[in-house]
């Protein structure tokens, strides 16, 4: 039973200086307990395609295809409705602790404004919830933290209080958005670990250009290049037989793999490439790549890719 | 340089706001230079007093028999040139003191201690006070003005400056042996040239604001008057709200005012769009 | 948004709020929001120092000054100072020539219209500019926002006065709905206290609505502004990961936020509209110590005129001293340092 399928979602918004076709045509579903990893670059829409399932983005966006979450086509609920998923159902924690905290209020009410409103407790009851959730993501003197401000926690601590935050109501579907951004590598572990520990028996789409955080974590991980998915497996075979060239380059630039980086640039998601996405990147590229563009096809028992060399 | 005031002047022309807010100035400085030729006769020839409307004087003549459409066509004359002198005064001093408080280190503390007096002092009613004690005349609300209206503009320039300052190509420039003042004149000054001009057009439509207030409270100058005083003499007459004098003698130099202000407010708006990119995702006009 | 600099005297002022955020617009024109209270406190005497001593010193510095009356040549400069400040401290602010009275009896007896002129109106243009500007922050682009918006930037070109003196003829003259000068009528007997309270009220009409009109712009625009800003920052991101309507986020995760440039903004309003009255209460006769300012210039009354100053001067630094104030209790990243 999938917790969530996305089918053909397309999601474009207008700017300035064109449309920006942040995510085009993906397919995925995940499984119930499953902990996918969502990874590619700064600017693939990864973010974006996190955002539109629990519908953050602006109006002005245009979102196509289906988002069916336990049997419900999210796009097909009015905002009403959807408020009731948001928190509750589908917990989004956003990226940038430091900017996704409000500053003036305390960060126990934060985490208790949520309870109050789903679970239906008091306020006294909703702020011990939070208590405990504080305690939950290991915050030594929860009581005195919940009465504190954004600005007096750490790094590492408000990433912590935003975790809570999206656990806050026991969430089916918890949505991570770059949770290691920025962290130091001592506290990225723990933070991981934390990620790891809190989120068992949980359905997660965890987001992150870290791959190693990914390893640690997830079941299974797509790939995703300039708005579309160009590999899906699980994280075992994916790290031991990377299919997609630039599958392949994104693991050779990890420091650990000799930080080769990949030549080029990631294209800008409004004048996207012909053919296949990566070809003016790829060291594979034929004439076909230029023109025409890939689908996923299935390679072995549930592994993916959108690459020429394997049709 | 030059191609830089071309890229300006093609991109302020994109802005319809700040079009109509310069041809409304332009009109008015016009007026204001060729006031001699323009204006029908002397302001301060007498005729006969409180005329009414007629073909000799369009728009009557007052109290004491000058003719009213002479009295704006020079009063336009008084009035911008109380407000150019006194703005340009003051964002010259302000951007003096600006940079040399950003620039060198020893002079910031102690200019921006002055700067802080400068801006937490109630500044129009010490004007008032300094202008009442002074013989009215319009050099001296100039020199009030500039006195009083620089402060702010020291502060932007000197934030500017401090972020100018840490760039690296300024460094870079320093490591070559650059002195400090062709750092400033080459690399530091252009940059904030906009920003001054902005200020320019800010102080501006405040003192022009702030002139025609105390002009009418009585301290402008009698011999050259602005459109402040010809309110003030206007208010002064006893029975200017019961006839239809006003309709003649106060809304024509009230609506001046308002139409100068509306033009500074939209230029400074198209400037400011431009010199701050930024802004103009936000803005809607 | 860029408007708000503009319309503002305090010239820059958006453009701070939308680069630096509200802490800088904060420094920018009170003092230093890190500075400890004491210091805080120490600046504001020495500004208050430095505005009573200006006081004395300027008529003595214009080479055409009216020394006459206020010096006595018997005395050296510092004697006279010090008397003079012992003087103040004691509310003895000299006798004024045109009222034939102690000029701080005088004071005393207009300070009443000018504090329900200025109290009447800043309440209605806080509220008042700051529901629009809300308004129009929700309405972005829409006809609301754009209508709120030409109608307050109209407003703001119009010098007070000269929007007194409108509202005189066509209210006051015209219509006749209002009266036209004074803050009550004279020689009439009111069978009820009610009748004295409508009559103020009516009085006050005019001269609110002036200084309410010419004011409000800025305050309208600086609201609108800084809901947008605010209304794009990622906590609202987070507040509507949660599940919270529109309006709760609205009123407890915004509007605490949006508030803060706003109360500084106020007081420097506040500020501006005190030394307006000196053109509204001119234009309506009302009898406030704004009043008294033209007064004494029209009448060279020079110790009434001093006084009316430093009444203005320090009624002015007295509202940014709450703001500032204020502002420490407010913002939570600000107590703690």
């Amino acid at each position: 039973m999938s917790i969530l399928k996305l089918t053909h979602l397309n999601v474009h918004f207008p700017t300035q200086d064109g449309v920006v076709k942040a995510v085009n045509t993906v397919d995925l579903e995940m499984a119930n307990g499953e902990r996918l990893g969502l990874i590619g670059e700064t600017g693939c829409g990864k973010t974006v395609l996190g955002m539109s399932i629990i519908r953050l983005l602006q109006l002005a966006t245009k979102v196509e295809g289906k988002i069916v979450y336990k049997g419900k086509d999210l796009l097909k609920l009015s905002e009403e409705e959807m408020r009731k998923i948001r928190g509750k159902e589908i917990a989004m924690i956003l990226q940038n602790p430091t900017t996704s905290l409000n500053p003036v209020l305390k960060v126990g009410d934060q985490i208790a404004e949520a309870i109050q409103l789903h679970q239906g407790l008091d306020k006294r009851a909703a702020k011990e919830k939070a208590i405990e959730m504080l305690e939950s993501v290991k915050i030594s003197s929860p009581e005195k933290r919940a009465n504190e401000y954004p600005h007096q926690f750490s790094g590492g601590m408000k990433e912590r209080a935003m975790i809570a935050m999206g656990l806050a109501c026991n969430p089916s579907l918890i949505i991570a958005d770059e949770p290691t951004k920025g962290l130091d590598v001592t506290i990225k572990m723990q933070i991981v670990k934390l990620m790891k520990e809190v989120t068992k028996r949980k359905s997660m789409l965890f987001i992150t250009h870290d791959l190693g955080a990914a390893a640690e974590i997830c079941d299974n991980i797509a790939v995703m290049y300039a708005g579309e998915l160009v590999e899906y497996a699980k994280t075992e075979d994916i790290f031991k037989n990377p299919l997609h060239p630039y599958t392949r380059g994104f693991l050779n630039s990890l420091p650990s793999m000799g930080l080769k980086p990949i030549r080029g640039m990631s294209p800008s998601l409004i004048d996207l490439p012909t053919g296949c996405r990566f070809h003016p990147r790829c060291d594979h590229a034929s004439a076909k790549c230029k023109t025409e563009h890939p689908e996923m096809v299935e390679i072995e028992n549930g592994n993916y890719v959108r690459c020429f060399l394997y049709t | 340089m030059i191609e830089d005031v071309i890229v300006f002047l093609k991109k302020y022309k994109s802005s319809r706001l700040g079009l109509v807010g310069l041809g409304i100035l332009i009109f008015f400085v016009v007026t204001a230079i060729f006031a001699p030729y323009i204006a029908p006769y002397d302001p301060h020839q007498r005729y006969e007093t409180t005329e009414h409307p007629n073909s000799a004087h369009l728009l009557g003549t007052n109290h004491v028999g000058q003719d009213i459409v002479s009295e704006l066509i020079y009063g336009t004359r008084v009035s911008l040139f109380i407000t150019l002198f006194a703005s340009i005064a003051a964002a010259f001093i302000g951007a003096f003191i600006g940079l040399i408080a950003g620039y060198f280190k020893r002079f910031d503390f102690f200019l921006m201690r002055i700067v802080d007096l400068f801006l937490t002092i109630p500044r129009l009613p010490l004007i008032i006070i300094i202008a009442a004690f002074m013989r009215p005349s319009v050099w001296n609300l100039v020199f009030v003005f500039a006195l009083f209206e620089w402060s702010i503009t020291a502060r932007i320039i000197r934030s500017e400056v401090l972020t100018l300052k840490n760039r690296h190509y300024v460094d870079a420039t320093r490591m070559f042996g650059a002195g400090d003042f062709h750092i400033l004149g080459k690399h530091i000054l252009p940059n904030v040239v906009p920003l001054v001009v902005v200020q320019l057009v800010l102080v501006s439509r405040y003192i022009i604001l702030a002139e025609s207030g105390l002009s009418f409270i009585g301290l402008g100058d009698p011999t050259a008057k602005s459109w402040g005083m010809m309110l003030h003499d206007a208010f002064e007459y006893p029975t200017i709200f019961i006839s239809d004098i006003w309709m003649w003698w106060m809304l024509p130099a009230g609506l001046c005012i308002v139409f100068t202000i509306l033009s500074l407010t939209f230029i400074g708006y198209a400037l400011e769009e431009l010199v701050n990119p930024r802004l103009r995702s936000m803005t809607i006009l | 948004m860029s408007l708000i600099s503009i319309m503002f005297s305090r010239e820059n002022l958006c453009n701070l709020v939308v680069i630096k955020g509200t802490k800088q617009i904060h420094t920018f024109f009170l003092f230093k929001i890190h500075m400890n209270i004491i210091t805080k406190v120490v600046s504001y005497l020495i500004i208050i120092f430095i505005i009573l001593s200006l006081n004395f010193f300027l008529p003595r510095m214009m080479p055409a000054g009216p020394l006459s009356g206020l010096t006595s040549s018997d005395k050296t400069v510092l004697e006279q100072y010090t008397n003079y400040m012992t003087n103040l401290m004691h509310g003895d602010f000299g006798w004024s020539t045109s009222k034939n009275a102690p000029v701080w009896d005088v004071l005393m007896r207009s300070l009443k219209w000018t504090l329900l002129l200025v109290g009447t109106s800043t309440v209605i243009y806080v509220i008042v500019g700051i529901l629009s500007g809300a308004v129009s922050a929700w309405k972005k682009g829409k006809k609301t926002d754009v209508g709120l918006l030409v109608l307050l930037i109209s407003m703001a070109s119009f010098p007070p006065f000269f929007l007194g003196m409108l509202f005189i003829i066509f209210l006051g003259w015209k219509l006749d709905l209002f009266p036209r000068f004074g803050a009550q009528t004279l020689f009439i007997d009111y069978s009820t206290p009610f009748g004295v309270v409508l009559d103020i009220l009516h009085h006050l009409a005019l001269p609110a609505a002036t200084l309410t009109l010419t004011s409000i712009g800025v305050i309208y625009l600086l609201t609108r502004n800084s809901m947008l800003n605010v209304l794009g920052e990622d906590y609202i991101l987070t507040a509507r990961a949660k599940g919270l309507s529109e309006w709760y986020i609205v009123r407890r995760h915004a509007l605490k936020n949006a508030m803060l440039p706003i109360i500084t903004l106020v007081a420097l309003i506040v500020g501006l509209v005190i030394t307006g009255t000196i053109f509204v209460e001119t234009v309506f006769a009302y009898p406030g110590v704004g009043m008294l300012v033209a007064d004494a210039i029209s009448a060279h009354d020079y110790p009434l005129l001093q006084g009316a100053f430093l009444f203005i001067a320090l009624a002015i630094l007295a509202v940014n001293f709450i703001a500032d104030m204020i502002y420490v209790h407010l913002d939570p990243r600000v107590k703690q340092e």
